[in-house]
């Protein structure tokens, strides 16, 4: 009872700071531009050109949309969630109202958890929503029902928790926002795309064995959330994926990051 | 068990409580917040905590709530380590500028502490209503917690540390921001609190207000537990005694100042210190003798505030 009011305030939180309102915003307007997109007569042409070639142009038409979708939500969702939930433990932090907060007779571990678990919970709700009606307009429209589209659901989420995970405990260190957000949004957009692409790009300027060394432990230690992302895109297209490596690594790190937020909690003195 | 047991039941003990905070330069040396502390809280008593800026009252209120940590010494709450947190289902605490969730309403406010607190919801919800009266906050319920005034947050930071029915109150600067009407209303819900078997441990910079409705008090000064005891004893400290008489001619203003040493305020009225009753008795059958009518004899009283400035000062 007490865990899910935490976790409910999480969400309270995030309706009073517009974060819903403004992810349903963003998510409508992706939604709208779809419909619009899907309904002009390019694309009905394209649709028509499709059907002619059969079911398997349909096919891929449906596919190429789906992928196109999760790159749009990767950018674009996961950097406004990301941005949003930066503020939830710098501001739970704030003298006054963890003195309080600390007072109820719930442990410092369940704070957190429930703390994680909200933000998770608001970013899976969102996800549904985008997702999941963008998936019934594409179906709708094409008779093609392709569910591995909503398992992306599922893999934009893991990704947000990983990273959402790091947040965290940057915000239980520094108690600012605004470097959870700076820190978070440059781990997902810079360092994890080129950790990446280590082998193709970096390794082919860099030939000493020290630095790839490094490299290739930061790569393995650190979350991979464009890896996950990957991952996703080939499930949707039907690609096979070589190896799950980077979804079980992101999880140990996300819990991993976790378990030290919370020892870092209990000690830590208010 | 009976309200006369519970008297003498001891709700809160610390045995050699210290706290350090490691020193914010580079230092190696730590600042020592509170040196080994000890010190009781009977049961059904309101206990006041009175010390200067940064003696070590919020510190030590927030080590006995789990909020901090101690460094050494034991902590028993109900008669239990407060490593065992469930002590905190029977503990309620407004603490010095308290922040709650502003986008929350009074009503929203009370309801999520409560269950935070452990109430289910119907509990909650009835609490709400009846603690939203006694602070007379119901017709705000419904505003936002951002327009309140100080004042207002701090009759909903009340009800909230009530909410869950407490046996213990820990209370810091509750009068804060308050107008006087406000905190004779506070002062008056908790004696009303503290009749109704609950303790109440109070940090306040007012000292006249704990004058008023603390039972016991301890004085922190440095993180050391300077003084202890009821009120009444540690403020009547004097043997003066104020005289209330009818006019007292030339000569017996002269004998008094001369052979009494008494401190005359008026043709009505001067100090004696008196040692003893024998002592007393002489000063009376003096005036008498002179045919004085005497109205009142008081013994005179340090103010609380007097004392604990002239202990600090002498502390220091």
């Amino acid at each position: 009872m007490i865990f899910l009011t935490l976790m409910l305030s999480t969400f309270r939180e995030a309706i009073a700071k517009k974060i819903f309102l403004g992810f349903f915003a963003i998510s409508t307007l992706i939604i709208l531009i779809f419909l619009f997109l899907i309904n002009v007569d390019s694309v009905e042409g394209m649709v028509n050109m499709m059907e002619s070639s059969g079911e398997e142009g349909i096919k891929q038409l449906v596919i190429g949309f789906q992928v196109a979708m999760i790159n749009i939500s990767y950018l674009l969702i996961i950097t406004f969630c990301l941005v949003s939930v930066s503020s939830f433990i710098p501001s739970m932090l704030e003298k006054g109202n963890i003195d309080l907060l600390l007072s109820k007779p719930v442990s410092r571990t369940n704070i957190i958890l429930a703390k994680f678990s909200g933000g998770v919970v608001l970013i899976f709700v969102s996800l549904v929503y985008l997702i999941g009606l963008v998936w019934l307009i594409l179906s709708l429209k094409s008779g093609f029902w392709h569910v591995p589209f909503l398992y992306s659901i599922f893999w934009l989420t893991l990704s947000f928790a990983v990273v959402y995970s790091l947040i965290i405990f940057i915000g239980l260190v520094s108690q600012s926002t605004v470097l959870s957000i700076i820190i978070s949004l440059f781990l997902v957009f810079i360092i994890c795309p080129i950790l990446s692409v280590r082998e193709e790009v970096i390794f082919s300027l860099v030939s000493n064995s020290t630095v790839q060394f490094i490299i290739n432990f930061l790569y393995y230690i650190l979350p991979k959330p464009s890896d996950i992302n990957k991952i996703s895109m080939n499930i949707i297209t039907g690609e096979s994926v070589v190896s799950y490596m980077p979804v079980y690594s992101s999880v140990i790190f996300m819990l991993a990051v976790l378990s030290v937020s919370v020892w870092y909690f209990r000690k830590k003195d208010y | 068990m009976p309200v006369s047991k519970l008297n003498f039941m001891s709700i809160i003990s610390t045995n050699n409580l210290s706290k350090e905070y490691p020193s914010k330069s580079f230092s190696k040396e730590k600042i020592l917040a509170l040196n080994n502390f000890s010190f009781e809280v009977e049961s059904g008593e309101i206990f006041g905590i009175l010390g200067p800026n940064g003696a070590g009252k919020t510190t030590l209120i927030k080590i006995l709530l789990g909020i901090t940590h101690r460094t050494k010494g034991d902590i028993k709450i109900f008669d239990k380590d407060i490593a065992d947190e469930s002590y905190k289902m029977k503990v309620g605490y407004l603490p010095e500028n308290h922040k709650f969730p502003n986008y929350l309403t009074g009503e929203q406010t009370l309801m999520f502490f409560g269950k935070l607190s452990g109430m289910n919801s119907k509990d909650a919800d009835a609490r709400t209503a009846e603690y939203l009266k006694l602070v007379d906050m119901e017709k705000w319920k419904k505003t936002k917690i951002k327009k309140y005034s100080k004042g207002m947050l701090q009759r909903l930071g009340l009800a909230q540390s009530m909410m869950n029915n407490p046996e213990l109150i820990f209370l810091d600067e509750p009068t804060d921001g308050v107008d006087p009407i406000g905190r004779k209303e506070i002062r008056d819900i908790l004696i009303n609190l503290k009749s109704s078997g609950k303790t109440i441990f109070l940090n306040s910079h007012l000292l006249s207000e704990v004058e008023l409705i603390c039972d016991r008090v301890a004085i922190l000064n440095k993180g050391v537990l300077v003084k202890t005891g009821r009120v009444e004893d540690i403020t009547a400290v004097t043997n003066d005694y104020k005289f209330m008489t009818s006019d007292l001619d030339e000569n017996t203003l002269n004998l008094l100042l001369s052979k009494y040493k008494a401190v005359i305020k008026s043709r009505n009225e001067f100090l004696y210190n008196s040692p003893d009753t024998e002592e007393m008795n002489k000063m009376i059958d003096f005036l008498r003798g002179n045919n004085i009518l005497i109205q009142s004899i008081v013994r005179e009283k340090d103010t609380l505030e007097n004392m604990f400035i002239n202990l600090i000062e002498k502390q220091n």
